[in-house]
């Protein structure tokens, strides 16, 4: 296998698809910077146009389309909050009050690096260790993954902000949004109202477009000032300079690691990723206060995760024909037009493609350094100082093209529209979001598997418990929702013993 | 099967004959292949692999364009090709027993009638497979074990009132058996379910196995000949259960097209079914193909409706 | 501050408040419909929401009888209902009259509404925004634009 690996390398390197690498990486950070414009409508819109192409230079484009997108999500996520990809959202915790602070420079800088080193990361572990990963894959039945499901929506608990009365609707608007459409197991309608359109359910761009980027464009249109957004002030200096001075490590191991395990798991993919990987930071951080308002770790944390499982989320896709994400399921279909079919046989069948494509997702990651760092960020952030109200405009357009894009209906645009009337009232009674996104990613998804478990234990629920990987999800789950009393417990009962 | 080609020219000549003058101008613009599908879906690659043929068929610069209509399992892109003009500019794909059963199970905007019908390009025929050491490894295994312990054997499979589904009830029926039904949402997760040992078996469609036969037992596969796909599989057949089924992708025009048309479409599609570079490019994306146009896919299409019908009748999956 | 109890009803958060429990018990006439197994998950959310919100109504209550005074969603009410009036009238036209049209006529319009007018400017942001998604989707990909359901037949 390793020899297919090096033989696979040359080709790699051949003008077309090395170009279709760079130029997938610049299209991907542009998508990605774009508030409303996702990787998920990139990458479909651009699936029938490779059928025309070969497969190395279709497949390029995508694998850079795919690392560039998740950093040039966060670029509006640090400037404007307003996640350019589901999987910036918990970008925009620490990255947004950084830019308010001047320091936007450095957060979209600590954002690359952990982009890139986070796509290295996943990039080796789909070169290497493919097969392995993927019988992991295989000990996660539907008892598994919902109890990977309830671990994620376990975490909400940190994402409730101020008021957990608030929070918690938030959690529970989110789940009922993702159980719209039909049962997952009979198939009949729930809220549909007759509309085909909704039969498949909510897609997740089309809550987040509404949700996060309209109200911040009404708020744009709202403030009458002619000037732009303050970007002038990035307090950008060069990377290199910058770069000495990132020290996390820590955090991006552990990122890396979540990245690369939420990857490989069917289903909850990108966003879950980068919220995991946040609260564990903040967990293990000394000083857990200070995140939230402008912790450059916090970026780290959550940009190293979201690229983490880029090159993972296609192991499970490769071998066994399952995506990891969102985006993965779309790629999946670009490789089908190329004849590829995933399962074991592949890696057999098609070394030089399969092999090359993984190379591609490495230099993808590479280049995102090159290519973000300096070039891409810095444009980007003179966009931002365009004058509000042409802004805001353009961002509308962005938002209709974004959401229309992906099945190509208004319908998606109306509601969409609806969604951000929802998200700029609860914007302004400071209801938090990440709840709303967990909830719609893992409600559906853990209703689905416990239910799809439940008719394998015929309606008995003992088949949840029934071995090692079930329980060991459930220990962490406690761990999670219990640990932290604990831990105040005991650090406050050494307190009062000396 | 060579009879049936042999008709349907003979029948496709005498319509020619009888309306030349209206086919000669078609087509002259392009024409619209609508998919319910999303770009890179099985429907719609079996949709832009077949189309190129189609274009070199009709000749004289025919042009045909693929257009995604995606969504509530093809019914959004169906019914759309339902409601429009019959003037052989919009044609659209049809997934059996899938479009039928729809019309039963919920309020549909199109029925049997609707549609000219064309060809059926792809005909996908069930298989039942287990996990390697699960003590599963033949038919006679698994009919033993259901009979054993009822409803102790569960199934993976991607949904129901789909073909999977309807597998499982004619073997049902036939053995006097009964099965735990565990439907995924599609066939991947279904498959990797079997293969992590989470199911007992599954049934899928012989291009799903295809590529996974080291890591799964077939049991059988549910066509009168073995498939190409897999040529090493026993049919149900040769292991003496009467069982054929499967799922079907074709292509269909509004009710209504004129009939010169329709014979100049079929009699293109029927030449790309004799085409090696076509079967070709339809094996390499998991596409068994079968070709049969006009009345006979209307006869196919009436009989999966009936059985659909049927089970839904006994059955009901919601 | 004299129309003190006429407003204690009308406080942002509590109408939030009412119209969740309004929406929610509405929603839960079609949930009684469903099987109870594809029910249970839709009626539990739509309880715990109908639940929070009376939490939520009676906090803010309790702060209204403090006499905390609520803050205001907006300082300009006027401007935020033209926003989301612009971007539904856009969506419309999409729709009905088509998209490049109705993008050529919006990006102007909203960056005028909302103070930005120097012409030139305009001019040139409106050519550079739509010849870009023209070049990238119509011209590259071939992704087609809705181009007006009034033109038709």
């Amino acid at each position: 296998m390793y020899a297919d690996l090096l033989h696979a390398l040359p080709n790699v390197f051949a003008f077309a698809n090395f170009a279709a690498v760079i130029i997938g990486v610049i299209a991907g950070i542009v998508v990605g910077a774009m508030p409303g414009l996702s990787a998920t409508m990139a990458i479909s819109v651009l699936v029938p146009f490779t059928f025309g192409l070969e497969p190395l230079v279709a497949l390029g484009l995508m694998a850079g389309i795919y690392n560039g997108a998740m950093y040039g999500g966060a670029i509006p996520a640090v400037l404007l909050r307003i996640p350019g990809t589901p999987a910036a959202v918990a970008t925009t915790f620490d990255g947004y009050p950084m830019a308010q602070k001047g320091k936007g420079g450095l957060a979209l800088q600590v954002a690359v690096v952990s982009s890139s080193l986070g796509g290295i990361a996943s990039a080796f572990a789909l070169m290497l260790l493919a097969p392995p990963l993927s019988k992991v894959t295989l000990l996660f039945g539907p008892s598994e993954v919902f109890w990977v499901a309830v671990f994620g929506l376990a975490s909400i608990i940190f994402l409730l902000g101020g008021n957990p009365v608030k929070g918690l609707i938030s959690a529970c608007f989110g789940v009922f949004v993702s159980v719209v459409g039909s049962d997952p197991i009979y198939g009949n309608d729930r809220f549909t109202f007759g509309q085909l359109e909704m039969l498949d359910g909510i897609h997740i761009v089309i809550l987040l477009v509404g949700l996060y980027a309209l109200p911040p464009v009404i708020d744009l249109l709202e403030t009458p000032l002619k000037t732009g957004v303050n970007s002038s002030n990035l307090g950008t200096e060069p990377i290199w300079k910058a770069l000495p001075r990132m020290k996390y490590w820590k955090t991006w191991i552990r990122g890396s690691l979540i990245g690369i395990w939420i990857g490989i798991l069917p289903g909850a993919g990108g966003s879950m990723a980068a919220f995991m990987s946040y609260n564990e930071a903040r967990r293990s951080s000394k000083t857990p206060d200070t995140w939230g308002e402008g912790e450059p770790e916090g970026v780290a944390a959550a940009e190293v995760a979201n690229n983490a499982d880029t090159a993972s989320a296609l192991i499970p896709a490769l071998t066994l024909g399952i995506p990891g994400t969102a985006v993965a399921a779309v790629m999946l279909g670009g490789l089908l037009v190329h004849g590829l079919q995933p399962g074991p046989m592949l890696f057999r069948e098609n070394p030089d493609v399969v092999f090359g494509f993984m190379w591609q997702f490495l230099f993808g990651a590479i280049l995102l350094v090159l290519l973000g760092g300096s070039l891409a960020t810095n444009s980007f952030a003179r966009l931002l100082n365009l004058p509000r109200p042409l802004l805001g405009s353009v961002i509308i357009v962005l938002m209709l093209i974004g959401v229309y894009s992906i099945h190509g209906r208004m319908f998606d645009v109306y509601l969409m529209l609806g969604f951000g009337a929802i998200g700029w009232v609860m914007d302004k009674l400071k209801f938090p979001l990440p709840p709303v996104v967990l909830g719609l990613i893992l409600g559906g998804f853990a209703e689905e598997n416990l239910r799809l478990a439940l008719r394998i234990g015929r309606g008995d629920p003992a088949v949840l418990f029934q071995n090692t990987t079930s329980l060991i999800l459930v220990a962490l789950t406690i761990a999670v929702i219990v640990g932290p009393s604990l831990k105040k417990r005991f650090l406050d009962g050494r307190k009062t013993a000396e | 099967m060579l009879n049936i080609f042999k008709k349907a020219a003979i029948a496709g000549a005498l319509t020619l004959a009888a309306g030349a003058a209206m086919a000669q101008g078609y087509p002259e613009k392009p024409i619209e292949v609508i998919v319910g599908y999303s770009a890179g879906g099985g429907t719609d690659v079996m949709a832009r692999t077949t189309m190129p043929f189609i274009e070199k068929y009709l000749g004289d610069g025919a042009s045909i364009v693929v257009k995604n209509m995606p969504g509530a399992s093809g019914q959004i892109g169906i019914t759309e090709v339902a409601g429009s003009d019959p003037d052989g500019y919009t044609l659209g794909t049809f997934n059996l027993p899938g479009m039928m059963a729809r019309t039963l199970d919920r309020e549909a905007g199109y029925d049997r009638d609707s549609f000219t019908y064309l060809a059926n390009v792809v005909n996908d025929p069930n298989v039942i497979v287990s996990a390697k050491g699960s003590g599963i490894e033949s038919m006679d295994d698994l009919v033993a074990a259901a009979k054993e312990a009822p409803f102790a054997v569960t199934v993976g499979m991607s949904s129901l009132g789909g073909d999977d589904h309807f597998l499982l009830i004619k073997l049902q029926k036939m053995t006097e058996t009964d099965f735990t039904i565990v439907p995924f949402k599609g066939s991947a997760p279904a498959r990797t379910a079997v293969m992590g040992g989470h199911v007992a078996v599954g049934i899928f469609n012989v291009s799903e196995i295809a590529k996974f036969q080291g890591e799964l037992n077939v049991l059988g596969v549910a066509q009168p000949e073995r498939s190409d796909f897999a040529p090493e599989v026993p049919t149900f057949a040769e292991q003496g259960f009467d069982l054929v089924n499967g799922s079907m992708r074709g292509v269909v025009a509004p009710a209504g097209l004129p009939e010169d048309v329709a014979a100049k479409l079929r009699d293109a599609f029927e030449k790309a079914a004799q085409d090696p570079e076509f079967l070709e490019a339809m094996a390499a994306t998991a596409n068994p193909v079968s070709v049969v146009t006009g009345d006979e896919f209307r006869a196919l299409t009436d009989g999966l409706y009936d059985l659909a019908e049927e089970t839904w009748n006994t059955t009901p999956w919601n | 501050m004299t129309d003190r109890p006429k407003n204690r009803l009308l406080r942002p958060e509590t109408l939030t408040a009412l119209g969740i429990v309004a929406v929610a018990a509405g929603f839960l006439i079609p949930t009684s419909e469903l099987p109870p197994i594809s029910a249970l998950l839709p009626a539990a959310m739509l309880i715990g929401l109908i639940a929070l919100s009376v939490a939520l109504l009676v906090m803010d209550q309790r702060k209204a009888a403090k006499g905390d005074a609520a803050a205001p969603m907006t300082q300009s009410p006027k401007r935020v209902l033209g926003a989301f009036g612009l971007i539904l009238g856009y969506a419309l036209a999409t729709d009905f009259i088509g998209f490049y049209v109705s993008t050529a006529v919006t990006i102007p319009l909203v960056a005028f509404a909302f103070g930005y007018r120097n012409p030139l400017g305009l001019l040139i942001a409106t050519v550079i925004v739509v010849g870009t998604i023209w070049a990238i989707f119509d011209f590259g990909m071939s992704q087609d634009f809705p181009t007006g359901r009034l033109w038709k037949d």
